[in-house]
């Protein structure tokens, strides 16, 4: 009883301590085939307006670089994923399932130079709320 | 297909609006709003295109103490949400009225509180979703005769004038076809063919120009950088009955044979081109009663190989009878347009006294940052504008004129060229050099009139202009002071043309680089509304699966990546490849020709604040790229207008700040946190004895908003 009751308590701690270290960009959020699978669909739907080295076009701002991370800077990936899912691509907005969305932002987040990880990231706004897009290395 | 929502609006609240009704008819002429009674009844304050409101209870003492009043989130007028909500409200009698949503809904706010009155939309179907200008647009018009008829003119994303009950949100049974004029009935392409009414190209973002009992709407059509041809629908201005929606006249911007200016379009070459809209603001002398139209670029943006000569009246401001349409006079601000200087803002009235002389003159903000100015009555330059010669493309087929109109006073307000190198960034003696290095793959020119090249990856990938100084929002003028502001963008741009990949359109050479992989240009408004691309992603234009051609053998490899590393722009490690300022507002004095003062607008951005190669130096306040993109209120004393991107320096939470600017002296004297850019210039009124100012703001993960703010109780 009292053991069952310590490793209930250590489990517990635990919950509660990887609930109080919120994730980043930096800690290897997607994988390396996600981003291969993103960058097909971003070929496919994002490239016409945001340039196929996602550098942007005339009237879409870019998806990489400084002017990029620090537009996002401070906010999670929940809210760029939002963003894309509610919007995006431009000229069928909603078009894209939120695995699809997923997938695009794995690519993007691999162009910018963020590092992989061993899982995949999540498609559900909540569990990306819980990431945070930091511009900066910590 | 008509859908109006109606409140619930308690005996309160009308006796209220009543008594403000019972006030503003004391203050304004023969029953009209004005902003002299605190009220804001045109998109542009007055049809003046001033932006100019006397109101002075917010001023430099105070205006960091604003608090949000009210706020009103559009997110569900339309299936989904916008993030570029641009609408100025107008407010009359305790009302605001406005567009917003990605239907372009109109809403009829308490002005008070925010609450909603009423609010009115169509649900157009494909006819809106193939649109080439959607989403909220700009706004909307007024109009009262006076003794209690009321009513709200807007036009639909499906190009569809819609006159409305301003109590109510009614469509006027007696108007057009129960409310509703079909704008796309007598829209022409070719050789007069009537456009089709369903897929037809034809939009409009601005609002309505209402003046006396005409309502005046303009024409735009699809961002032409890649249009699939040049024989697209030509532009016209009309006016109509705002009583009953009759047609009284129209203006054809594309001379017909036998016109006047038709020999411009040589080779009748008016047969087979099109656009040449008017996409922005109308203003109106109602006194005098003529009509000022800025007129825009012809198909395509940056080639002209298919219409030679100096295609009257593209980028010419036009003034026409209020009553009967004719031409009065014109002039053109670039001859055989190549560079997409299609008139930006409202052309803005302002009486002058030049050497002594009280002049009714006309000013025209620009992208290429010249204020054009003119005698208004007569169309005679203030001071000369000179035909100076230009430099001559060298693109096949091209002919381009041999001289442009170069203003003498007053001068430019932001750079319309680049001194080089003086310009280039120099924070760093690397970061001038690399910039030295970089600006060799760009043909330059001392002058905003470099013709575009066939940019290459293997060669020059482009010709350097001035990016855009001013925009949409345009400029405004302190009638007081006969200073005239704008907001302008100082950065540079490129402009490249390419042969488009077969089958994709019957001009010659569109915008691109050769050796890159082909991408169409879509504007913001080519999609992305409600109903938009659900299924007819087909029905715009596309680009063939294209693969970049490979190198010829032997050929050198392709050369890196442009130095343009973001936006589209031209830049250096990530930083602009100029100097700051990136973006100014100007002020302008019109009486002397002169510039007042310049001011960077912004604050410097996060990833120039953070840049690793500018740690530990001094950088001064940058102002941002995107101040093109913002307008301005003008009150008694200052000049109010927000950022265009989001910051987040030390000391204050993410955001972007609305800016109070000391009129006089350009000095910044209070600024106020908001949570988005500001995506729609402010107005200001007064209600119940207090001062408002309402923004739209929107964009990067913040959906449209409507924000009022006012001082403290």
């Amino acid at each position: 009883m009292i053991k069952s009751a310590m490793t209930l308590f250590l489990v517990t701690s635990a919950m509660v301590l990887s609930a109080q270290q919120p994730q980043s960009v930096w800690d290897g959020t997607f994988t390396e085939a996600q981003a291969k699978r993103g960058d097909q669909l971003y070929a496919q739907y994002c490239a016409h307006c945001h340039a196929a080295d996602l550098t942007g076009g005339e009237m879409a701002p870019p998806l990489t670089g400084g002017q990029f991370k620090y537009n996002w800077n401070g906010l999670t990936l929940g809210d760029l994923f939002e963003r894309m899912r509610i919007s995006m691509p431009q000229d069928n907005p909603g078009g894209l399932s939120r695995q699809q969305n997923a997938d695009v932002l794995a690519f993007m987040l691999a162009r910018s130079d963020f590092p992989t990880g061993g899982t995949e990231l999540a498609s559900q706004t909540e569990v990306l709320k819980e990431i945070k897009f930091e511009a900066d290395r910590p | 297909m008509t859908r109006t929502v109606r409140r619930f609006v308690p005996a309160s609240l009308l006796l209220a609006l009543g008594i403000i009704w019972i006030s503003v008819d004391v203050g304004g002429q023969s029953g009209q709003p004005s902003t002299k009674t605190g009220e804001w009844p045109h998109y542009s304050a007055d049809l003046k295109g001033t932006r100019y409101s006397p109101l002075d209870q917010i001023n430099a003492t105070n205006f960091s103490k604003l608090e949000v009043a009210w706020r009103f989130k559009t997110d569900n007028l339309g299936p989904f949400p916008e993030y570029k909500l641009e609408g100025t409200p107008l407010m009359v009698k305790g009302v605001l009225y406005t567009t917003g949503g990605t239907r372009r809904s109109v809403i009829a706010l308490d002005a008070r509180t925010g609450e909603l009155i009423w609010a009115h939309s169509l649900r157009e179907g494909k006819r809106a979703a193939v649109s080439p200008r959607q989403l909220s647009g700009r706004g909307l018009a007024y109009w009262t005769d006076g003794k209690g008829n009321e009513r709200i003119l807007y036009v639909t994303t499906g190009y569809r004038l819609v006159a409305l009950n301003a109590k109510t949100g009614a469509p006027i049974p007696t108007f057009g076809s129960n409310g509703i004029v079909d704008l796309k009935v007598g829209v022409v392409k070719g050789l007069n063919q009537q456009i089709d009414l369903e897929t037809g190209e034809i939009g409009i973002h601005s609002t309505p120009t209402v003046a006396r009992d005409y309502v005046i709407v303009g024409a735009a059509m699809r961002e032409g950088a890649t249009v699939e041809t040049h024989n697209n629908t030509k532009g016209l201005i009309r006016a109509f009955d705002v009583r009953t929606g009759k047609k009284i006249w129209q203006f054809d911007t594309i001379p017909r044979p036998g016109e006047f200016g038709s020999e411009s379009w040589e080779n009748e070459s008016w047969a087979v081109n099109g656009n040449v809209g008017v996409w922005n603001q109308i203003t109106v002398d109602e006194e005098l009663g003529l009509v000022y139209l800025p007129v825009e670029t012809p198909s395509s943006d940056y080639y002209g190989g298919h219409r030679p000569g100096n295609n009257l009246f593209a980028e010419s401001l036009v003034c026409v009878d209020l009553k009967t349409g004719q031409r009065k006079w014109h002039f053109q601000l670039v001859h055989h347009p190549l560079w997409n200087y299609d008139m930006p803002a409202a052309p803005i009235l302002a009486d002058i006294t030049v050497d002594g002389r009280a002049i009714k003159a006309v000013a025209m903000p620009t992208k290429q940052a010249w204020l054009y100015v003119f005698d208004r009555v007569t169309g005679q330059p203030v001071w000369p504008i000179e035909e100076r010669p230009v430099p001559q493309s060298d693109v096949p087929g091209e002919k381009t004129s041999p001289t442009q109109p170069h203003p003498t006073k007053p001068p430019a307000y932001a750079r319309n060229f680049f001194n080089l190198p003086d310009d280039l960034i120099d924070f760093t003696p690397e970061l001038r050099a690399q910039a030295v290095e970089a600006i060799k793959r760009y043909k330059w020119a001392p002058t905003p009139f470099n013709p575009p090249i066939l940019g290459n990856v293997n060669g020059l990938l482009g010709a350097l202009v001035p990016g855009t100084a001013t925009n949409w929002p345009g400029g405004a003028y302190d009638p007081e002071t006969h200073i005239a502001y704008a907001p302008a963008g100082n950065l540079p741009g490129s402009r490249t043309i390419v042969e488009p990949p077969k089958g994709f359109s019957d001009i010659r050479y569109v915008s691109g680089v050769g050796g890159r992989p082909f991408t169409p240009v879509f504007g913001p408004g080519d999609c992305c509304a409600a109903d938009s691309g659900r299924k007819t992603r087909d029905d715009l234009p596309q680009a063939p699966a294209a693969p970049a051609p490979a190198p010829a053998a032997g050929a050198q490899p392709a050369a890196p990546a442009a130095p343009a590393g973001e936006g589209g722009g031209l830049n250096v490690q990530g930083l602009p490849i100029v100097k700051p300022p990136y973006g100014i507002l100007a002020a302008v004095n019109l009486d002397r020709g002169e510039l007042a003062w310049q001011a960077p607008h912004g604050d410097t951005p996060d990833n120039i604040r953070n840049h690793p190669l500018l740690k530990g130096k001094n950088i001064p306040k940058t102002g941002q790229a995107g101040t093109q993109g913002v307008g301005m209120v003008v009150t008694k004393t200052l000049v109010i207008m927000g950022d265009a991107q989001v910051t987040a320096p030390p000391g204050r939470p993410r955001g972007a700040m609305l800016r109070a600017y000391d009129k006089a002296t350009g000095q910044e004297v209070g600024a106020v946190w908001m949570p988005a850019p500001q995506s729609g210039s402010p107005m200001t009124y007064m209600v119940d004895g207090k001062q408002y100012i309402v923004v739209a703001i929107s964009g990067g993960v913040y959906s449209g908003e409507y924000l009022a703010f006012k001082l403290p109780e």
